[in-house]
């Protein structure tokens, strides 16, 4: 357990040491896509990138998207700013999946890739967050989940991403994906400076209907809760690497047990019901002559017009805005976003139960991390799947934090632990003790800037 | 015959319906506007709640349930002006449904009152497609009806009937009001979109009564189908048949949470249709005189009420009758001279509001002085004789004292001071 942003904050840094940061960030970057932009007018504060969808003054967000290519949004995210008055220095916007439509990194221009091995994926959508956190020694990531966006790009490349109680960071500022699941968060190389840059982020703000004014609560839980059904469909080296690690807890006095949750199986179909639903009116304000990329052609109808702008996204966002607009049309909405957003009621009501006693344990991904051609072979719905064990806590708005635990074959792998609504330090401090007890320490071996 | 109505009224709110954005009118396009209601990426809406507390108190005046808890929905459609691709607005949990507008002799059953935003302003220039954002984000209330308006006079009775209590509601009704307008004089529905102000929608219904009622005296059935009103030449255009119904996908609006409506004080419930028939009933007076005076006039209603116990109720509406013919405002000084004169049966001109209101005493007897004297002076001519016979019988002149006396309302002495110094002058 290490704090970097306390470590920071003791040393004078020298005048060039920004300068000889970026340059060297910039040459790491050509290989690894983590960055979409540089803030070459950094000179100060501790280091922050901040994922593409969210945005900062002045600074061209896109969200990875050719649609909003050029936009340069005239106001900072709250977090941007909360961070801002603590003295943080913006870095650079990171890359992601085009609007956070992936769990890989690679449905966007320039496919991030692992900075432990370039030919693996670094995990989305928050690819660029979590890249940066790897490889840069004095560094937070403000990050963003939908349906596990923080915590598998943190568990393959081997860093804390934590993700908050859904409202409980503000989302002003964030370019839309769905917004009932969109949470911002953060990512760091120790728990404790994710505590620390939570501290700063947390409060009502005005301008986010949707965020609370709740105290964050630290109530620890001797009890952990493994779900039966979540580890069927696991890799046998995660499943051994995971028993190994539930192991290691009871001998820090923590209990286990298993427990049935057979209604988890519909939390992907009803998480790609909802998501879909709303990102396809979110992607609805894309015509092409406001902001972003633009038709030049006015001559053109309006249907024209804007379908010559919409020609910009990328495959899966095309795909999500037809399943969305499809789920949500008048003849089957009963059948399909209405019944899902029961299935989420439904399914956070159970969650909750089991959470009173217990948190949820689970490793974060199913597989060990893939190499980036293996996952372009798969079908949409063979990609989706491999999101079921990030999709539950995110469609329930419970806070989560995945951190790495042991390595595979020189990659690591994560873990991810689910605390109850609003007791999200609870589940940071938990990570607090087991770098304490293990003493965990990065691998320094792919270098940290 | 069946109509049914969806009025979209602005609400008077200082701001917009999800920013802080100025609703004043501004001839500046596009300087009263923001990243929320123009709809760019990572903005948010927040909603204003003075509109909702405006809505609300609309729906109370209109006899609709309010909900106390509302929310809002996404309407998805395609359109340079609608700056998201999609309107904010309310459908199940809208602020007020089943209420009624009621008529005279009849109630127009109201199903549903929505809050929502307003689109940009397209201004076609040129051959371009401007777009105006300052109107983007104006808070609107729609009020839909049942088909329940029969006749056109029905018709014009229920816009005036709504215009008047939205007024009382303080709502700004000499705005341009957009309606769209369903209707069918035989199965089918027949639906005109955005029909802009009341003459036009007068116009654009008598218009459609008209065609329809051709095709089926030819022995046709009018279509299912959307129309549009063209102002300039006073006919409806169809513009889009209507095989299936239109797709919104509504989802629910996930930026706003719901909102409770309990705790907003809503207006004081004045209802001039309500109030004028308890008027009418108290003082033994004409309804529809009463309504006219105080339909789009508070003041006059004001001026009722301060002066209703010092004043019959005739003197009162003669005096505001005065009033609106000179244009006087109704919350003008002068009333309460009007009044003192009126009382006195004294006529008021032109030339005597002016006094009134220069503040100069106006002596009543001197402004109708050469009036009367005139009027004696006729009476007089058509009798050459009647001189001569004054001379011995002043009698010969009493029938033109009382007429004097009664036309004027002056005491008959006075009318006999008058015809006598009228006769000493001839």
């Amino acid at each position: 357990m290490k704090s970097y942003i306390a470590e920071f904050d003791t040393k004078e840094k020298p005048k060039d040491y920004y300068n000889k940061l970026l340059e060297n960030l910039k040459e790491k970057n050509r290989e690894l896509n983590a960055f979409n932009n540089f803030n070459d007018s950094l000179h100060g504060g501790f280091p922050f990138s901040v994922k593409d969808n969210i945005c900062v003054k002045g600074v061209e967000s896109t969200a990875s998207s050719k649609i909003l290519k050029t936009y340069k949004p005239p106001f900072n995210a709250t977090v941007v700013e909360r961070l801002q008055k603590n003295n943080f220095g913006f870095l650079g916007k990171t890359n992601m999946d085009e609007f956070g439509f992936g769990s890989f990194g690679i449905n966007c221009e320039a496919p991030a890739h692992n900075p432990f091995n370039s030919d693996y994926v670094a995990g989305g959508s928050s690819s660029g967050a979590a890249i940066a956190t790897a490889i840069l020694k004095y560094h937070v990531a403000v990050a963003e989940s939908t349906g596990g966006s923080i915590s598998s790009p943190a568990a393959f490349c081997g860093v804390v991403g934590f993700t908050p109680t859904y409202g409980v960071v503000s989302r002003n500022g964030l370019i839309d994906y769905a917004n009932s699941l969109d949470k911002i968060g953060f990512m760091a190389r120790s728990a404790i400076d994710v505590r620390k840059v939570l501290n700063m982020s947390t409060g009502r703000d005005t301008k986010d209907t949707t965020s609370l004014d709740v105290r964050l609560t630290d109530e620890p839980k001797i009890q952990f809760s493994v779900i039966n059904q979540l580890m069927n469909g696991l890799d046998g080296k995660i499943r051994s690497a995971f028993d190994k690690f539930l192991e290691k807890l009871k001998g820090m006095d923590y209990k286990v047990n298993y427990v049935d949750l057979k209604e988890i199986e519909a939390a992907i179909p009803a998480y790609y019901v909802i998501s879909a639903a709303e990102a396809s009116t979110n992607l609805a304000r894309y015509t092409g002559f406001k902001y972003g990329f633009k038709v030049n052609d006015f001559s053109k109808k309006y249907n024209d017009f804007f379908t010559e702008a919409r020609k910009q996204f990328g495959a899966e966002a095309k795909r999500r805005i037809i399943l969305g607009t499809f789920v949500r049309s008048a003849s089957v909405k009963n059948r399909y976003y209405i019944r899902a957003l029961k299935v989420r009621a439904m399914l956070n009501e159970k969650m909750r139960r089991i959470l009173r006693e217990s948190f949820i344990v689970s490793p974060t991904m199913p597989i060990t991390t893939p190499k980036i051609a293996d996952i372009e072979k798969l079908s949409p719905v063979q990609n989706y799947a491999l999101d079921i064990l990030t999709i539950p806590p995110n469609l329930c708005g419970l806070p989560h934090i995945s951190f790495p635990y042991d390595y595979i074959g020189g990659m690591p792998i994560g873990a991810q632990v689910i605390g109850e609504h609003f007791n999200d330090y609870a589940v940071i401090s938990f990570v607090e003790n087991w770098e304490r007890k293990f003493k965990y320490k990065f691998r320094y071996n792919i270098g940290a800037l | 015959m069946k109509i049914g109505l969806e009025v979209h009224v602005a609400l008077p709110t200082k701001t917009k319906l999800f920013c802080s954005d100025s609703t004043a009118e501004t001839k500046e396009p596009n300087s009263q506007i923001c990243p929320i209601c123009v709809g760019f990426p990572g903005s948010r809406p927040v909603l204003n709640k003075e509109a909702v507390r405006v809505a609300k108190s609309i729906a109370i005046a209109l006899n609709c349930s309010v909900k106390d808890k509302i929310s809002f929905i996404r309407k998805v459609y395609f359109y340079p002006d609608l700056p998201k691709s999609f309107q904010i607005t309310q459908l199940s949990e809208s602020i007020g449904s089943e209420g009624s507008i009621e008529l005279e002799k009849k109630k127009i059953r109201i199903r549903r009152i929505q809050i929502e935003e307003d689109p940009a302003q397209i201004i076609r220039e040129g051959g371009y497609t401007l777009l105006d954002f300052n109107r983007s984000g104006t808070p609107l209330v729609e009020i839909v009806t049942e088909p329940d308006i029969t006749t056109e006079e029905e018709l014009r009775e229920t816009v005036f009937t709504l215009r008047t209590i939205l007024h009382y509601q303080g709502v700004d009704v000499n705005q341009e009001i957009k309606t769209d307008l369903n209707i069918s004089l035989a199965e089918d529905r027949v639906e005109i979109k955005n029909v802009t102000g009341i003459k036009n929608l007068i116009a654009a219904a008598q218009y459609e009564i008209a065609r329809q009622g051709a095709i089926i005296e030819k022995g046709g059935v009018p279509e299912k189908e959307t129309r549009s009103f063209d102002a300039a030449s006073g006919t409806t255009k169809a513009s889009r048949k209507k095989e299936s119904e239109e797709e919104y996908g509504f989802i629910y609006e996930p930026d706003l949470t719901v909102y409770d409506t309990k705790n907003l004080a809503e207006n004081a419930m004045r209802i001039p249709t309500k109030i004028a028939r308890d008027l009418a009933v108290k003082h033994n007076a004409n309804y529809k005189t009463i309504l006219e005076l105080i339909a789009f006039d508070t003041g006059a209603l004001n001026l009722i009420s301060t002066f209703e116990d010092e004043f019959s109720f005739n003197t009162i509406i003669a005096s505001l009758e005065i009033m609106k013919r000179f244009g006087e405002p109704s919350n003008s000084n002068v009333f309460k001279e009007i009044l003192n004169l009126t009382d006195q049966k004294i006529d008021i001109t032109r030339e005597v509001l002016k006094k009134i209101k220069s503040g100069d005493k106006v002596e009543i007897k001197k402004f109708s002085e050469s009036q009367i004297d005139e009027t004696i002076r006729k009476m007089l001519n058509s009798d050459a004789t009647i001189v001569e016979k004054y001379k011995k019988n002043k009698n010969v002149v009493n029938f033109i004292i009382g007429t004097i006396s009664k036309k004027y309302g002056i005491q008959p002495r006075e009318a006999a001071v008058r015809v006598e110094s009228v006769i000493n002058k001839l």
